[in-house]
């Protein structure tokens, strides 16, 4: 049987990284094949290289048995080659039908609009998904722009279909939903790559699974005969803890106090419904809750970053709502985004530009007037090294780093008491150990754990029932704008949680 | 697939991930000799040798007096782009230095007139009045589109454009009215300045002081940009206004502080006009500079020590204008032609900088 894709022997050189070094890879017809690995270990790379994105330096490329060149996706579409990239290229002020047809030249001079608008509908339809081509891609909830995604490639005929970290942008339900499409693609024949951290999510879903480290394949495995513990060793070359032993600390006075909280989301809807909530110091709170009940607008109100349309957010008695961003910082709130690369991370700056974004104006890197690019240089070293941001140069840009090593200068950024050396009172944390790989998440779980040791109170927004209960002192479950129950992690009833999620009335347990 | 039976050419147009210093180079370097290529095309046609032109500009930067000249005019292009710098690595779309060097000299003119008219002001602070008035009502200029754009969004390049009228406008206005020099025969001519209010007064040669004035500003531009608050504020502010926001940035004092010293620097440009090269201030007393500083500007990639040999060369470029008019009587459009074609082809530069066009042909699988 010759294999759908086979890489021979795959080196791709950066200025100062070797990100691919001799990387075999095949996928074969109907199979759903893993690839997993560490933070910059090489495996969008060697996917942009199968996507004509990047030219290999040396190596071979087969499809379907044939040697060929791939010079751009344009051929790699033509050659059924499809990808849907870590962070999504769809043209928001667009809709579905058009960001689905743009770039395709099949459609001709002339578009017939209903035809192909009922071609997708169908199309999605067939996978189970309900799209309206004319709805706006702003419109769209993170699941439903990567429907569309899939849907442009499947349009286009692609039989080889790449998905680089599909699941950390998705909430649960539309995880399982995706995994339902994907299996039923490679029944049809497709081949999948699947690019993950989570190592669940590779028994799940996949046929066999690849393991990078560093640039190399550390072994190709059908998934069913191995597990994760020897999975996690292979990704970082030691064992693992799947969990931490959380002391819990004492809580002192309030890190932050929300009451009746109401704000509105993009679209003018109210998305907070009168949030009440309150933080302690030396606390962790997690807020679960399906993705779109409001989490992202909570964050973004406490930052600043978002009108309150109502209610108030104490922090040291101060009612920060609709404060400045630049003043919040100063109160001493650390923010990690939920989408860091939406407003968080310039892509053209370099590394200590990104890093010294919100510190630079206080002392001791600026005196009011000039900044200390020496002291900023000197710390920034540091905080490499905390943060294990693998990176050739302080003065690489920031697009260029591998997506979990931007996530990890975001937490340097945020966590490490940049401002005035003093540790955040409150950390607002939105998902941030999305597209971290297994080292890199518990040293998240750690770190956050000492800030609260420490006096921190923190915020922290998660998806994961699971990682929630591990390192919260408290869960607050979110429904539709507003908190409707608080836990403590040993006293819960993960069906009553299910349930409050869902939205099902419960007499909360306060 | 292609069905047809002859061979497709195809045609590609992909970013490019990397470029190198070098092809940067190369490139712009290429367009201006494109540029004068095509330009020399033009002379053909209507009737001159191209040789003889290009020797005529040639010979300005080869004979010491003219060479001298187009450092004069170098100078007011110069500052005029350095502000420019500024404004535009916050992404501020100035078109305005035009404007702004109008009410330089307005504001130089209105210091000498208040010392000759009410002799207001002792002799040996006249100059330096004139160039702290300059600087104030060039960027109060230039901070009024910057205001507008940072509180309610509106677009700098009309603002800014339009102002350039009114700038100039007013200049007119006072000129043909009440600051006509009384003894000019009814010229629109303001009085001639007094000695001690030139730029002459530092080195007996407006060159010279207008060239160490250039180098200095060239040097603050620099320090603004690479070690101030100020300078980080405005290079992410220049990358995107989101993200700014995000880090707390103030973005109005921002953009309103970075237009000023824009406007600022490009309102001292407009006093080296009148009190280096002229003397006085006359109407239409720029023939042009605020927007050759744009093209200065983006040839030099904001890069405030490329600007100035770069300023040096199209003040060159006036000078050669002026000779070609008088010696070979080809019309004045042409000077601003060869310029209009030289920023043309650096904007096609720019585009194959940032993107490879490739055209293979054969049936791509
Ligand atoms: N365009 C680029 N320019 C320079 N270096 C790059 C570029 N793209 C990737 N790299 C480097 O190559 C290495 C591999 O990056 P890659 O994005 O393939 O990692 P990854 O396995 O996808 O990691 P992650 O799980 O964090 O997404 C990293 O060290 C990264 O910094
Ligand atoms: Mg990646």
């Amino acid at each position: 049987m010759t294999e759908l894709v086979s890489l021979k022997g795959i080196v791709k050189h950066f200025p100062g990284v070797l990100a691919n070094d001799n990387v075999d890879f095949t996928l074969r017809r109907g199979e759903i094949h893993a690839l997993l690995g560490e933070n910059g270990a090489g495996k969008t790379t060697l996917m942009n290289i199968l996507y004509g994105l990047y030219r290999p330096d040396s190596g071979e490329i087969y499809i379907e048995g044939r040697r060929i060149e791939i010079s751009s996706p344009r051929d790699a579409i033509k050659l059924g080659v499809g990808m849907v990239h870590q962070n999504f290229k769809l043209i928001p002020s667009h809709t579905i039908l058009e960001n689905i047809i743009l770039g395709l030249k099949e459609v001709g001079f002339i578009i017939n609009y209903k035809k192909i608008s009922e071609e997708i509908r169908k199309l999605a339809e067939s996978y189970g998904w309900r799209i309206n081509p004319n709805a706006y891609v702003w419109q769209l909830t993170a699941g439903e722009k990567q429907q569309v995604e899939l849907l442009k490639l499947l349009y286009r005929d692609a039989r080889i279909l790449i998905l680089d970290e599909p699941t950390s942008v998705l909430t649960l339900q539309e995880c399982r939903i995706l995994f339902q499409a994907l299996k039923r693609m490679a029944r049809e024949g497709k081949g999948i790559i699947f690019i993950t951290h989570k190592l669940d999510e590779v028994f799940a879903i996949s046929d066999r699974v690849t393991v990078m480290r560093k640039g190399r394949v550390v072994i190709t495995k059908e998934t069913s005969k191995t597990d994760m513990s020897e999975l996690a060793q292979y990704m970082v070359g030691r064992p693992v803890l799947f969990s931490i032993q959380k002391e819990r600390t004492q809580p002192s006075g309030e890190a932050i106090i929300i009451k009746n909280l109401k704000a509105f989301n993009d679209k003018g809807v109210l998305a907070l419904k009168g949030v009440d909530l309150v933080v302690k110091k030396n606390e962790i709170v997690g807020v679960i809750g399906v993705t779109g009940n409001g989490q992202q607008e909570l964050v973004e109100v406490i930052a600043g970053l978002r009108k309150a349309a109502e209610g108030s957010i104490l922090i040291d008695g101060i009612n920060i709502a609709n404060s400045s961003p630049d003043r919040i910082i100063e109160l001493g709130v650390a923010y990690i985004p939920p989408e860091p690369l939406k407003y968080s991370i310039a892509p053209n700056l370099t590394i200590v530009d990104n890093l010294f974004m919100k510190a630079y104006r206080y002392k001791p890197y600026s005196n009011g007037i000039l900044i200390n690019w020496k002291k900023i240089y000197k710390k920034a070293d540091e905080l490499i090294k905390n943060f294990q941001i693998i990176s050739p140069s302080l003065s690489t840009k920031a697009k260029s780093l591998s997506g979990g090593n931007l996530q990890r200068l975001i937490l340097a950024r945020e966590l490490s008491g940049l401002i005035g050396d003093k540790i955040p009172k409150l950390i607002v944390a939105a998902y941030p150990t999305k597209g971290l790989d297994i080292g890199a998440t518990e040293f998240v779980h750690k770190t956050l754990i000492e800030y609260s040791r420490k006096g921190s109170g923190i915020l922290f927004i998660s998806e994961d029932i699971e990682e929630a209960l591990m390192i919260s002192d408290r869960v607050a479950v979110m429904h539709d704008g507003r908190i409707v129950g608080i836990f403590k992690p040993g006293e819960v009833d993960m069906e009553k949680i299910g349930l409050m999620m869902a939205g099902v009335q419960v007499v909360p347990a306060i | 697939m292609a069905k047809t039976s002859r061979i497709p050419y195809n045609i590609k147009i992909q970013k490019r991930l990397y470029y190198s210093r070098k092809l940067s180079i190369l490139t712009t370097f290429s367009a201006i000799i494109i540029a004068f290529g095509v330009a020399g095309l033009f002379f053909t046609i209507i009737g001159l040798n191209p040789l003889e032109v290009y020797s005529y500009i040639g010979g300005v930067f080869a004979s010491p007096t003219l060479l001298l000249e187009s450092f004069k005019r170098a100078i007011p292009i110069g500052l005029a782009a350095l502000g420019l710098s500024i404004a535009f690595k916050m992404n501020f779309w100035n078109i305005g230095a035009e404007g702004q060097m109008y009410m330089g000299m307005l504001a130089s003119t209105g210091i000498v007139l208040l010392h000759v008219y009410y002799g207001l002001i002792p002799d040996y602070l006249v100059l330096s009045l004139m160039i702290l008035a300059a600087f104030l009502t060039g960027g109060l200029w230039c901070c009024l589109p910057a205001f507008l754009k940072a509180k309610m969004k509106v677009n700098e390049i009309l603002t800014t454009l339009m102002m350039n009228y009114v700038a100039m406008y007013l200049v007119d206005f006072l000129i043909y009215g009440p600051w006509r020099d009384p003894k000019g025969y009814g010229f629109p001519l303001s009085v001639p300045f007094p000695e001690y209010s030139k730029l002459t007064v530092m080195f007996g040669e407006f060159a010279y002081g207008g060239l160490l004035l250039l180098c200095l500003t060239a040097v603050i531009v620099f320090i603004i940009l690479r070690y101030t608050k100020l300078g980080f504020e405005l290079k992410i502010v220049g990358e995107n206004i989101e993200i700014a926001r995000n880090a707390g940035i103030n973005l109005s004092k921002v953009v309103t502080v970075g237009g000023f010293i824009a406007g600022g620097i490009a309102g001292i440009g407009g006093l080296t006009i009148v009190s280096g090269i002229i003397g006085r201030l006359r109407p239409r007393a720029s023939p042009g500079y605020g927007y050759t500083a744009i093209i200065v500007v983006l040839l030099s990639a904001l890069n405030p020590w490329l600007i100035i040999p770069v300023s040096i060369f199209f003040g060159g470029l006036f000078v050669a204008g002026d000779i070609l008019q008088a010696t070979l009587r080809i019309p004045g459009a042409a000077v601003e032609m060869y310029q209009a074609l030289i920023f043309l082809f650096i904007v096609i530069g720019e585009f194959m900088k940032r993107y490879k066009i490739t055209i293979t042909r054969g049936v791509v699988e």
